[in-house]
């Protein structure tokens, strides 16, 4: 299967072994405090789960990474992030490439209304006027890369929203990766989907965090064991610990981390 | 229980009454001028530019041209300016400030058009005469007179069709890290696409339809217009216009004429139907 050049050939010579650095963050919705004192760091490379019970701001952090909260009115945003050493929250910094090199893949699957080619080629044409040639071969590296080309290649004019939900969540993350981020946020990627098709996704990220670091958010405990490395716990805005999958999982520091994923509540 | 049946049934009867004078104004208008199409023949009727009615010549091809000249017109001034207001309205403002800009928008629909008339005779008309020449009543005045008229229709029915556009959509774009205006141009306008044809087509039923704004500023005079600055007679102001006096196959005429407009909107209002069923 044709792969993506491994995102660290394009960094500084000698990347440092973690591509985002949180320091101190904390986020409000206007007097509610959705993120408290976040201090963390991501490797690259690996899968990160965060897991913790619904509205304990997993989703929060996420879109905090992207800057997607920014959309939000009455968000107030203290600390620093920073990915591959440079503040995403300075003057200097592009928004649109920012968003470019981060990207997410959301809870539903969201393909425009657009054929499938067009979905694919959507954010390469926004930064750039890639010809014919170039776009096809973007496409079909995206599409190759999440295991679709096949399926597709001979219906690249239909609607996207022909397509199965599983197809579709597919088709976003090639979507992404037609863009070259570094980095894949995943925002509860496999919600709308089936088992099967979860499983699928899940092998599909294995796959990818070969060339790519991955944050995925998700409600699935069975699925942070199955598929990350790093699992992070989060209750009530707080990161309470974050350590190999296998440790969070079989020996946590923290009694609530024990009792979430005992089942105790959440 | 009974008393629930009766109270249906009266509801019913009055659902339907609506839809009775609706069948009524229809029935009476085919019934008074059909008979004259069928006389003068449909091709002499709509296809000749002679009209003298009380000397048997009833050709309203000047005034079908005019109409169409009028709403595109209409068209041309009011589709942009509307569609970037609802452009502006439902992407690019805080949603206070579109709280209150669409009830003051949706207001100017409740103006009445002899207002707009007058406004056009006593600032437009001047204004054209002055600057551009002619008698300033004009296809112009009459054009920009309807742009701003069916603003209202525009404006409304696109903010609605652009809010019906899923957010995910825009989450998306701008994840993929699109500006505002790309995410507008690239996924929301072509999302919105039906809703919004369905906007221009009932701006367009709204402003062939207008007859007391078109009589005050656009002059009326009998003729196929060779330019912008033409006064022009369209469909409705003939029927407006000549009623009063009309009497026999003149009055006939003018009903005939009634069917043709009729026929024009119902054609524009079932396409737009059609259309927002299809998405």
């Amino acid at each position: 299967m044709t792969i993506f050049p491994a995102a660290s050939d394009k960094g500084p010579p000698a990347p440092a072994p973690d591509i985002i650095v949180l320091r101190r963050l904390n986020l409000f919705y206007g007097t509610f405090q959705a993120l408290q004192d976040i201090d963390v760091t991501f490797p690259r490379q690996a899968i990160t789960a965060l897991i913790g019970p619904s509205g304990c701001g997993k989703s929060t952090l996420l879109r905090t990474l992207n800057r997607m909260n920014d959309l939000i009115e009455g968000v107030r945003i203290e600390g620093e992030v920073l990915i591959d050493g440079q503040d995403i929250f300075g003057p200097d910094v592009v928004l649109t490439d920012l968003r470019k090199k981060v990207g997410m893949v959301f809870q539903r699957p969201n393909p425009f209304p657009l054929s499938i080619y067009d979905n694919v080629v959507y954010g390469p044409r926004l930064h750039g006027q890639p010809g014919k040639a170039e776009l096809q071969e973007i496409l079909e590296r995206s599409l190759t890369a999440v295991e679709m080309w096949g399926e597709v290649k001979d219906r690249l004019k239909t609607s996207a929203l022909s397509l199965t939900e599983e197809q579709q969540q597919r088709l976003c993350i090639a979507r992404v990766l037609a863009v070259e981020p570094e980095i894949l946020l995943m925002d509860e990627p496999c919600s709308a989907l089936d088992p099967l098709a979860t499983l699928r996704i899940e092998e599909l990220m294995q796959e990818l965090k070969r060339n790519y670091t991955i944050i995925i958010v998700t409600h699935n405990m069975q699925q942070a064991a199955r598929a990350s490395d790093l699992s992070g716990f989060m209750y009530l805005g707080e990161l309470i610990e974050i350590g190999s999958t296998g440790d969070i999982f079989t020996r946590p520091k923290d009694s609530r981390t024990e009792d979430y994923i005992t089942g105790k509540y959440g | 229980m009974h008393r629930e049946k009766f109270i249906e049934r009266v509801l019913l009867l009055l659902a339907l009454s609506s839809v009775g004078s609706l069948a009524l104004i229809t029935i009476f208008i085919f019934l008074e001028g059909f008979p004259l199409i069928l006389s003068v023949g449909l091709k002499d009727f709509i296809l000749s530019s002679h009209w003298a009615p009380t000397k048997g010549h009833f050709g309203i091809l000047a005034m079908i041209i005019s109409s169409v000249l009028v709403t595109l017109g209409a068209m041309i001034i009011g589709v942009p300016l509307g569609l970037s207001c609802a452009i502006v309205l439902a992407e690019f403002s805080p949603k206070r400030l579109k709280m209150v800009l669409k009830p003051t928008l949706e207001l100017l629909a409740g103006i009445p058009s002899v207002v707009y008339g007058f406004l056009g005779v006593i600032w437009l008309v001047p204004l054209i005469r002055n600057y551009l020449g002619g008698p300033g009543l004009s296809l112009l005045a009459g054009s920009i007179i309807l742009g701003i008229m069916i603003l209202p229709t525009v404006i409304s029915i696109s903010i609605d069709a652009l809010t019906a556009v899923p957010d995910p959509y825009r989450d998306g774009s701008l994840a993929l890290g699109a500006t505002r205006w790309q995410t507008v141009s690239r996924v929301v306008l072509p999302a919105a696409r039906s809703g919004i044809i369905t906007a221009i087509i009932l701006g367009m039923g709204r402003a062939i339809g207008e007859t007391m704004a078109v009589i005050m500023v656009a002059g009326n005079a009998l003729q196929i217009p060779t330019s912008i600055l033409d006064p022009v007679r369209t469909l409705t102001s003939n029927i407006a216009l000549e009623l009063g006096y009309a009497a026999g196959r003149h009055r006939e005429a003018l009903f005939a004429t009634g069917i043709v407009l009729f026929i024009i909107i119902m054609i524009l209002n079932l396409s737009a139907t059609l259309i927002t069923r299809r998405r």
